[in-house]
């Protein structure tokens, strides 16, 4: 095995500590994926390189897990990743018209990203949040029950505050509709990229991506 | 592995069969006569049941079901039909979907004529495509590889070579990619396919989307003629198809031979076969005249060789003639030169191995000779020899298996990092030189070594033994095979270098043996008979010749098939041997550098190009067969011998390969019974010599290991790469490329001591010769070490000694 | 229904700004369970699910009690929480995870010491963070109090309780998908037989797979007994389960069942009816695998596990997807196919190919390039997915997903051929082959 360029200390420790939580530490990799799109902003070659490192595989079979999975960004992405689900029960209450809205807006198609990188919107399937069809989610916060209009209107939003962490409760009450369920509590999230803002095993500072 | 089967009673499309209980479904009904058509199954790989095309019907206590049969075991009364309506639907099913993405390019493809899913789409598939919408779109062929080409296009995910790569042999570099609908098999950028077994990905790939570069193109299946061989590259004589077309040798196949390399091969063995072809071969007989070549015919350059061998017994006695050679041919061309030197010549200066081999009554004699399939009921694997994934692939294979599957401990002791280490459950590494003392505490159990000195109490052990290193003394793996000995129910497996090595030793190419391993002093009996008088004093061996040269007692060498300049540790040494003497012959199949250096150069024909057998390191004893006539005049290597000796006055009456074979058999004890007919008839998996069980005792007591005196510098690690700058590899243009390059790995420490880091260049100086390479780390090395590839393009011969000077810097 | 008190929901509608908390949920009964659990022992906590008959709610509806029983001998032995929810429709388990955490967990705990196991994982669906952030609180805020680590609540019994983040693929709901995605490979189902989970699971170790729902049932069950559980509702299939309504209905959402209403009333009463006063035309029971019901045949049929079997569909994961009449069932079933054909591993053959070329042939036919052998082919395609497109299905495929695929077209082809003949008909009928991959 190579010797890889190392992540910044915070990342080191934090992947150190992700292992330490598995019986296995291949087990790690899911993780440890998700760590090196916070280094880079997605998940690059140098990442996988990494990652195979410090569990012990070839490059080609983390790239073969990482590939398999939708959420691991292999190329560069924008800041906002904007998710519209098009499955069945938003489809029947417009996810479709949403998805056009954005893309409009955007002014690039699904799976693309914009001239300014700000905005990358992609078609999802089902994201859990039938109830509140069509459902969309940014960079994975939920807003529920969104029109055309209001996406339209989340697109500029984004754009023009460029807000450096997302939080669910408050997009969802700028744009938002009908929910699934009553989400009751509000809370502050740190969502920052392409990536889920959840970090089980301690918290790396909001990267700045410049 | 061989725990008596139970048996257990199916019905197999209505009629009762007796099957071993827990068997594959596919395999038992293909024991039985029925092919169940089948993509991912392959009996050398765990099943996954993934491409569904061997679905059957079974019935099942709730009713029948529709099965993957290559997935299930057969039970005790269990019902099969194979053939069924619902079965032979789901089966075209199947098809159909395989064949919804596939291109139809069988024209152009490699494969086609020989396709798997072509002959499926014959015997099962739907007439005419449903299919009316878009195929899956890839670029063309890419290259994955220098040998491998792979189109996507054609891929029915299919996952053989993917498991091929990761399971057999550890190379886990093609995967599955992306998934669902888009999933396709492909590397890593920038990261090759650069397995030393790849090729075997192509021949296992059911249809053409894994090609060989070498062979691409170049045949159509239906023009190819085709033998069954025995693989001329390691010395585990791996089981091989040779496929010729219009007298071209165009591509080698691995036959699966359960005992030996069970279908695979190395990349080496498989598209070695291109120096066959070369143009570069020697045509006609060469004789130097005024420091040039000039061609010359048969009758002339045998005529000068006779005379001037004649001339020098005359004058010097026979003991001034020496021959070095032996290991690259058959048995038949082996006994030729033993016979030649002992009764034509009347020396026992012959020695088959260069200077980097074991001692020739150690081999012979060694008791409890280990089977390559005695690996499969080891407990315990101790590894004490040449890394075995550069010099003994298939070897290498069988051992990962033992250890991966079967789960056998391994141990491995070598210098550096080898290709086992990861499997390993102890490694232990210790600086060149000081192997005995690493011996020493493995056998007293000291701290480190407990463990694995207790794993070695759990038998069956089997221990591989020989040379770590071209600079190591051969003593060391003696003194290994004396500890083995005593260890519970261990058998030894002593490996040397070259293909044939093992049927050279049979055969007495050796200073003190004669054919059958009968020691030369005091021979009796059926040789003696038939050969007459043998001189009785021990000859000098490859060392000894190469210095006799130099020093005058040895004035005249015969290399048969041996490039000393190349191929001995100090090949410097072996050309100043060759200037001193008075008259050298070589004969080959290439100009080699040591032939270029001789006074007559006599083409011999080549593997493909005769019959005969071969010996590997077990003692199993192949044919090899003929496909292609030698080029331009080329001639075995036993008619120019004997040619010489008629020439000479004292005819060893060699008439043909199977005459000799037959005077094998008869003056040859172990060799009883081993004819041609048996070897293609009943033992095609070859048959083992002594016959039967006979186990030989260890009547050769080993040596103590004697420490090299090293008084400054770094020991040395000299040790082979699986491709090198032999003239075998040279002369595949394939292969030639894939040398790795002159390298010097350090230890990580020794790195920083001498202030270089990996790629630095530095300077290296190794007894007489210096040289410039970049420096490789090596976190398995010990410090004060340098390891140094041997025998690489571009780098004259090697001083091998014992020190080694290394400077941060390059100059050369 | 109210008969019946709420088991899963109940903090939640009790304790709206809390209930995801420590303090709300110890304030609330919350880990008296657990305290039970320990001085009960394991045969005990076993017997009491076995009572309780509650069934899995990840789609299969096995008997959790009967599932623990099968439970190989060796050890060490794991515990997998099922918290990838993806089938479209269903979003119950995220209401779970993000309103009443600790309920989840104390579940978690106690059916870990139930099967001794020391080593437990709650595998979330990477789409959702949310869920994340609040199970692992509540994991967090567990430990601190004791209730997971070493010798919890000094009983000398130890359980480590990891959060595991997917990262977007349906297919590893499937129980040994879901463990390959632990185990840091990609999610392919394994071969049952012979990879059991029972027996052959997490690390080849023996391991239990659960769904969210099913185990935070399990703090109730033993807090009032398992024969107070199989008390509720049809004998068969007990106890209250969630159910995701949506599609057009008023009020789309998640409501605690107990089964035994008839669907006009879980569509009409429960879920305030059509919207726009539009006519029911179809709907899903069970999760986007499930058969499809329409009202001429299924409207006063009972919600229950052995009617709806007997309907020829399945509870599945308890997602209703209703449509109405302005509803393009061709378009409705390319939905369903697509999601099926995205979501394909891609390991076997019939999965991998015949999913995509069901969503392509449905593709052409709502672009207006319809074929008269259209209908036949999807039926034959269909077949060699799943042989004889019966119910329960039969298989040539590794898992279920590839016949889930069928699901939607044999219900379109049965009950609505007159929509699949006009999309045949708007046809142009050149035959044309055009490229529509998703
Ligand atoms: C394709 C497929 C997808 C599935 N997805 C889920 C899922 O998202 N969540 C879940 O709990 N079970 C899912 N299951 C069922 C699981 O395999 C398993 O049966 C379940 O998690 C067991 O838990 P239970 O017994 O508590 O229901 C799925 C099954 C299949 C075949
Ligand atoms: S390349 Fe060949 S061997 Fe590999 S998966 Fe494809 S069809 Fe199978
Ligand atoms: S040969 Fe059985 S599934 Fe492929």
């Amino acid at each position: 095995m190579t010797d890889t360029a190392r992540w910044s200390e915070e990342s080191e420790a934090l992947a150190e500590s992700v292992m330490a939580k598995y019986p296995q530490k291949r087990s790690a990799l899911m993780p440890l994926l998700y760590i090196a799109m916070r280094e880079d902003g997605y998940l690059s070659e140098a990442g996988m390189r990494r990652v195979a490192d410090l569990v012990d595989l070839e490059p080609a079979q983390v790239s073969s897990v990482a590939s398999f999975y939708t959420m691991y960004k292999l190329e560069p992405v924008g800041k906002y990743l904007v998710s519209v689900c098009t499955s069945i029960s938003c489809w029947l209450l417009g996810g479709d018209e949403v998805l056009e809205a954005v893309e409009a807006s955007a002014g690039v198609p699904s799976g693309e990203t914009d001239e300014s990188g700000v905005i990358s919107p992609e078609h999802v399937e089902c994201i859990g949040a039938c109830g509140g069809a069509p459902a969309v989610q940014v960079n994975y916060e939920l807003i529920e029950g969104l029109t055309p209009k209001k996406a339209t209107e989340l697109v500029e939003w984004l754009n023009a505050a460029q807000p450096a962490t997302l939080n669910g409760d408050e997009m969802q009450a700028l744009f938002g509709g009908e929910r699934s369920f009553d989400w009751a509590i509000n809370e502050t999230n740190d969502a920052t990229g392409p990536y889920p803002a959840f970090q089980p095993h301690g918290t790396i500072a909001a990267l700045d991506r410049s | 592995m061989s725990e008596p089967a139970e048996f257990v009673t199916i019905k197999l499309n209505g009629e009762e069969i007796q099957a071993p209980a827990g068997e594959m479904l596919i395999k038992v009904a293909e024991d039985n006569g029925t092919y169940i058509p089948r993509f991912c199954w392959h009996p050398r790989m765990k099943p996954v049941g993934l491409c569904r095309m061997c679905l059957v019907e079974v019935e099942t206590p709730r009713g029948t079901a529709l099965v993957p049969s290559c997935v299930q075991p057969v039970a005790d009364g269990m019902a099969v039909e194979t053939g069924s309506p619902v079965a032979l639907k789901a089966q075209e099913g199947v098809l159909e979907f395989l064949l919804v993405n596939h291109p139809l390019d069988c024209p152009i493809c490699d494969r086609g004529g020989e396709c798997p899913l072509q002959d499926q789409v014959m015997s099962y598939g739907p007439g005419e495509s449903r299919f009316v919408e878009e195929k899956r779109h890839y670029e063309k062929p890419v290259p994955i590889s220098d040998l491998v080409l792979l189109d996507r296009e054609r891929c029915i995910l299919c996952a053989r070579c993917t498991r091929f790569s990761d399971e057999i042999a550890g190379d886990p570099l093609i995967e599955f990619q992306n998934r669902g609908n888009g999933t396709e098999i492909f590397t890593f950028p920038d990261e090759p396919f650069a397995s030393y077994f790849s090729g075997n990905t192509v021949q296992i790939c059911p249809v053409g989307a894994l090609t060989a570069a070498p062979y691409r193109f170049r045949a159509r299946p239906w023009d190819l003629l085709t033998i069954e061989s025995t693989s001329p590259f390691h010395t585990e004589g791996s089981r091989i198809t040779v496929h010729a077309s219009q007298n071209q040798v165009l591509r080698f196949l691995g036959v699966d031979n359960g005992l030996t390399n069970q279908g695979w091969l190395s990349d080496k063995e498989r598209f070695g076969f291109e120096f066959i072809g070369s143009p570069d071969r020697l045509k006609m007989p060469m004789i130097r005249e005024d420091g040039e070549f000039r061609e010359a015919s048969w009758g002339e350059a045998i005529g000068l060789v006779a005379a001037r061998l004649k001339e020098i017994v005359e004058r010097s006695g026979p003991d001034a003639v020496g021959a070095i050679g032996g290991a690259q041919g058959t048995n038949e061309d082996a006994y030729a030169l033993s016979k030649f030197m002992r009764v034509a010549v009347g020396t026992n200066n012959l020695d088959a191995q260069l200077d980097d081999g074991l001692n020739p009554d150690f081999l012979v004699g060694v008791g409890s000779r280990a089977r390559i399939q005695d690996l499969e009921s080891a407990k315990t694997i101790l590894v004490w020899s040449a890394d075995l994934k550069e010099e003994n692939p298939i070897l290498y294979l069988r051992v990962r298996r033992a250890a991966r599957e079967l789960d056998a401990t391994l141990i491995v002791v070598h210098p550096a990092r080898t290709g086992l280490d990861d499997l390993a459950d102890h490694k232990f590494g210790y600086r060149p030189g000081d192997g005995a003392d690493l011996l020493a505490d493995l056998a007293a159990g000291t701290q480190d070594y407990a463990p694995a000195l207790d794993a070695l109490q759990d038998g069956p052990v089997v221990v591989i033994l020989g040379r770590t290193g071209l600079s190591e003394d051969g003593g060391l793996a003696e003194a290994v095979a004396s500890f083995a000995r005593d260890l519970p129910a261990a058998s030894i497996m002593p490996i040397v270098r070259r293909a044939n090595t093992f049927g050279a030793l049979d055969m007495g190419v050796a200073p003190s043996l004669l054919p059958g391993r009968i020691p030369a002093r005091g021979a009796s009996g059926a040789i003696i008979e038939l050969w007459g008088k043998v001189p009785a004093t021990r000859g000098l061996d490859t060392a000894g010749m190469l210095a006799g040269l130099v020093g005058g007692e040895l004035e005249a060498l015969i290399m048969v098939g041996a490039d000393p300049v190349r191929d001995v540790p100090s090949g410097s040494k072996a050309a100043d041997a060759l200037r001193a003497a008075d008259f050298s012959v070589a004969i080959d199949l290439f100009m080699t550098d040591s032939a270029a250096m001789a006074d007559v150069v006599l083409p011999a024909e080549g593997f493909t190009e005769k019959e005969g057998t071969v010996t590997n390191l077990e003692g199993r004893v192949q044919k090899v067969n003929r496909i292609v006539p030698g080029p331009g005049q080329a001639r075995p290597d036993w008619s120019v011998l004997d040619g010489i000796a008629e020439s000479m006055g004292s005819p060893i009456g060699l008439p043909s390969s199977e005459a000799i074979a037959k005077e094998i058999s008869t003056v040859a004890t172990a060799y009883e019974g081993v004819s041609w007919d048996l070897l293609e008839g009943e033992a095609r998996e070859g048959a083992v010599v002594p016959i039967g069980d006979v186990r030989q005792p260890l009547e050769y007591i080993a040596v103590n290991a004697e420490q090299p005196a090293r008084t400054k510098g770094l020991a040395l690690h000299l040790a082979r790469t699986l491709y090198d700058d032999g003239s075998a590899i040279r002369h595949s243009l394939s292969l030639a490329k894939l040398a790795p390059g002159m390298t010097a790995g350090l230890s990580p420490d020794q790195a920083v001591d001498l202030g270089v880091e990996a790629g630095d260049l530095v300077t290296v100086s190794i007894g007489s010769v210096t040289f410039a390479c970049p420096v490789r780390i090596d976190r398995a090395l010990a410090d004060k070490t340098v390891a140094i590839p041997f025998n690489q393009p571009g780098i004259e011969t090697l001083d091998a000694a014992a020190s080694v000077l290394v400077k941060a810097g390059g100059s050369s | 229904m109210t008969d019946h008190p709420l088991i899963l929901t109940a903090r939640m509608h009790a304790h709206p700004e809390s209930s995801h908390t420590i303090a709300t949920y110890e304030a609330t009964g919350g880990y008296t369970a657990l305290r039970t659990a320990l001085d009960m022992g394991r045969d005990a906590i076993v017997e009491e699910v076995k009572a309780a008959n509650l069934r899995g709610r990840g789609g299969a509806g096995f008997p959790a009690g009967v599932k623990w029983g099968f439970l190989a001998p060796a050890r060490p032995a794991y515990l997998v929480v099922n918290g990838d929810e993806s089938e479209p429709g269903t979003f119950k388990d995220r209401q779970l995870m993000e309103r009443d955490p600790h309920q989840l967990v104390e579940g978690t705990i106690i059916s870990s010491l139930a099967n001794e196991v020391n080593h437990a994982f709650i595998y979330i669906r990477g789409e959702y963070p949310k869920s994340a952030r609040r199970v692992q609180a509540a994991v967090d805020e567990a430990y601190a109090a004791g209730y997971l680590g070493a010798n919890i609540l000094d009983s000398g019994y130890d359980l480590e309780l990891t959060v595991h983040l997917g990262g977007g693929a349906y297919i590893c709901g499937e129980e040994t998908a879901l463990l390959n995605s632990l185990e840091g490979r990609r999610g392919e189902p394994r071969l049952k037989p012979p990879f059991f989970p029972a027996v052959r699971g997490l690390y080849m170790a023996p391991t239990i797979v659960n769904n969210i729902e099913t185990l935070s049932n399990i703090p109730w069950i033993i807090n009032n007994g398992g024969n107070a559980y199989s008390a509720i509702g049809p004998e068969d299939s007990p106890g209250r389960r969630m159910c995701s309504i949506s599609g057009h209905v008023n009020r789309p959402g998640n409501y605690e069942i107990v089964e035994g209403i008839t669907w006009r009333e879980l569509i009409y009463d429960v879920a305030g009816g059509i919207r726009n006063g539009n006519e029911l035309k179809a709907w899903v029971p069970g999760g986007a695998s499930a058969p499809w019901f329409v009202p001429a045949e299924h409207l006063d049929t009972e919600v229950t596990k052995a009617a709806i079997d007997s309907n020829g569909s399945m509870t599945g994961s308890g997602a209703v997807i209703v449509m109405d009449h302005t509803t393009d069932m061709v378009a409705a079933a390319e939905r369903l196919v697509r999601f099926f054909a995205h979501e394909s591993c891609g390991l076997c053959t019939p999965c991998r190919e015949g999913t995509t070329w069901l969503d392509m042939i449905l593709r052409r036919m709502l672009a207006g390039h319809g074929r008269a052998s259209d209908p036949d082919v999807l039926y034959d395609v269909s077949d060699n997915i799943s042989p004889g497109v019966t119910w329960p299905p039969k298989m040539t495929t590794i898992c279920p997903l590839g016949p889930s695929a069928v699901s939607p077209v044999a219900s379109l082809l049965k009950h609505f051929p007159e929509e699949v003949a006009a999309a045949v008909e708007r046809g142009t009928q050149v035959p044309v082959s055009i490229g529509i991959r998703s």
